[in-house]
């Protein structure tokens, strides 16, 4: 993402919560297309010392 | 970012008419010509603009109105120069609004329906694929009680893969200072007031109690959110590129819908006290109200006044009267509950005149933000022509311990006609004020004390005692020179 040229910093958690949390309520046809890339952009995260769980809901 | 659209009072400190709060996104800069608000806009700032004069967006009415000026007109021209880094391409000219407000000084429904106008250009945005660059309430103001987004630099062509960027900034400045208050029952005025980029989400989440989180869109927005922000603090790069592979569209949109409806079902509602007081408006049946009436409507229709401030508003009654011969009106009241339903019946009534704001006039905003200029002071953001201060001095000489010449003298620093009711000691509620108070005290709250500062600031032109005989009605215009 090094063309994104946004003057406001995004947030690296909040871009993550966008991930976990956006398509899973509102279209469930979306929910289900990017549920799948979700778990693939997870399993990248597991090669990381601190790889995040796969279970968002349990996040807390 | 945020601009304000009325020009400084005081320009001169700023190079040709700047917008000292305009300068956080670099793509465009707003300034001043005489009475007109323009934006200069960089090379990319112009073809964002330019996507978005296609959408159709430009003539929504939740936008402010704006055009592309021809370029080269002279004093557009000469302004703009030095404005941006880049020498600018293009320059816009923008309705101005009549009076610039801040969200520290709105009700809750205020902050809410300015939240749901960010949302929904957001989301009309993206169906012609351009986004909302920043979420910042500075970018809404208020025509009367209608929300007017406009900060038209805002909007940009969207980037493949980029999420919603502005999510962080919503939730800081809009979602939890709503839920502060509708959730806690705390207003959210004092942290806007206190802090410019408002509420991070751990400062949130820590605010919050464990029953707090099963409220609805608190614990992914604030818990979870805090959480994922602590443990990806230190790695943004990392996340950047691995959000961008997997980010899409329809996700941005998924998550603007939800947190539309979210937003849209936060409620708060003023005690019990303000709604059955807030009835009682229009019911007024004894002689004093009716002579009150009178004597605001013979000013206020006496000549076109331009712009006038109903200090002490209340419910809004002598607001109302004001608007019969204003063309704005500003309505403030320090307290939060009258000013919230009156806004409720103003934006149901479509009314674009009276503007409500919530402001203790003993303790008014001050300017705030980077030099202290980035948010003005109230009365650095146009003075009033005519001042009403019905019921209300002694709230401030007795409640606040403003003293009595003191207040007047600022009422005069205004430049503007005046007109102010003061109680007398016998009224029943300026005893309700002096009871808690040693015997002696506020000794200047008296009504021959009153009328000579009065008098040493003001042409008092005209008095009325009202029947009831603890209630004086003064009209004064300021002395000259």
């Amino acid at each position: 993402m090094t063309t994104l040229l946004a003057y406001l910093d995004p947030g690296s958690g909040s871009m993550i919560l966008q991930i976990l949390a956006g398509g899973v309520a509102a279209v469930a046809v979306t929910a289900k297309l990017y549920w799948n890339r979700v778990l693939r952009f997870l399993r990248i995260r597991k090669d990381e010392p601190e790889a995040t769980k796969a279970e968002p809901a349990a996040g807390e | 970012m945020p601009r304000a659209v009325t020009p400084p009072a005081d320009a001169s400190t700023e190079p040709a008419g700047l917008e000292p709060g305009s300068f956080r996104d670099p793509e465009s800069r707003v300034f001043y010509e005489g009475d007109e608000v323009y934006r200069a806009l960089s090379p990319d700032g112009l073809s964002d603009f330019e996507a978005l004069g296609g959408t159709g967006l430009l003539e929504d009415e939740r936008v402010v109105r704006t055009e592309l000026v021809a370029d080269g007109a002279a004093g557009v021209r000469a302004a703009r120069e030095g404005l941006l880094v880049h020498e600018p391409a293009g320059v816009l000219r923008h309705e101005r609004i009549p009076f610039v407000s801040y969200p520290y000084e709105w009700t809750f429904s205020m902050l809410k329906d300015a939240a749901l106008v960010q949302l929904d250009l957001l989301l009309a945005s993206l169906e012609h694929d351009l986004v909302l660059k920043d979420s910042t309430p500075y970018n809404v103001q208020f025509k009367g009680a209608r929300p007017v987004f406009v900060d038209v630099g805002s909007f940009e062509r969207i980037r493949d893969g980029e999420p919603w960027v502005g999510y962080r900034q919503f939730c800081m400045l809009y979602l939890y200072p709503l839920l502060l208050q509708a959730v806690k029952d705390v207003p959210f005025h004092p942290w806007l007031r206190g802090s410019i980029d408002g509420i991070t989400p751990s400062q949130m989440r820590n605010l919050l109690s464990f029953r707090d989180r099963f409220h609805r869109g608190v614990f992914t927005n604030v818990f979870l959110h805090a959480r994922l922000e602590a443990r990806y603090a230190d790695r943004p790069d990392q996340v950047k590129r691995e959000v961008k592979q997997v980010f899409k569209k329809e996700l941005f949109v998924a998550n603007v819908r939800k947190m539309r409806k979210l937003v849209e079902r936060l409620s708060w509602e003023p005690p019990q006290g303000v709604w059955t007081a807030y009835g009682e408006r229009n019911s007024y049946t004894d002689d004093d109200a009716r002579r009150k009436d009178e004597f605001v409507r013979r000013v206020a229709t006496a000549q076109p006044w331009d712009l006038v401030w109903d200090i002490g508003a209340n419910n809004g009654r002598y607001s109302r009267i004001a608007a019969e011969g204003a063309k704005t009106v500003v309505a403030v009241d320090a307290d939060q509950g009258p000013v919230e339903l009156l806004y409720r019946d103003l934006k149901q009534e479509g009314n674009e005149q009276i503007l409500t704001l919530t402001m203790n006039l003993a303790d008014p905003s001050p300017g705030l933000g980077w030099r202290g200029l980035e948010r003005k002071a109230l009365p650095d953001r146009g003075k009033p022509d005519l001042v009403l201060a019905l019921a209300l001095v002694h709230h401030v000489a007795i409640g606040a311990n403003v003293p009595v010449k003191e207040f007047i003298d600022w009422l005069a620093s205004l430049g503007s006609a005046l007109v102010i009711e003061f109680p007398t000691r016998e009224d029943p509620m300026v005893k309700k004020l002096l009871a808690p108070k040693r015997d002696g005290l506020h000794p200047d709250y008296e009504l021959g004390y009153f009328e000579r500062a009065l008098g040493e600031a003001f042409e008092v032109e005209r008095s009325e005692r009202l029947e009831s005989g603890t209630r004086v009605l003064y009209f004064a215009r300021p002395k000259r020179g």
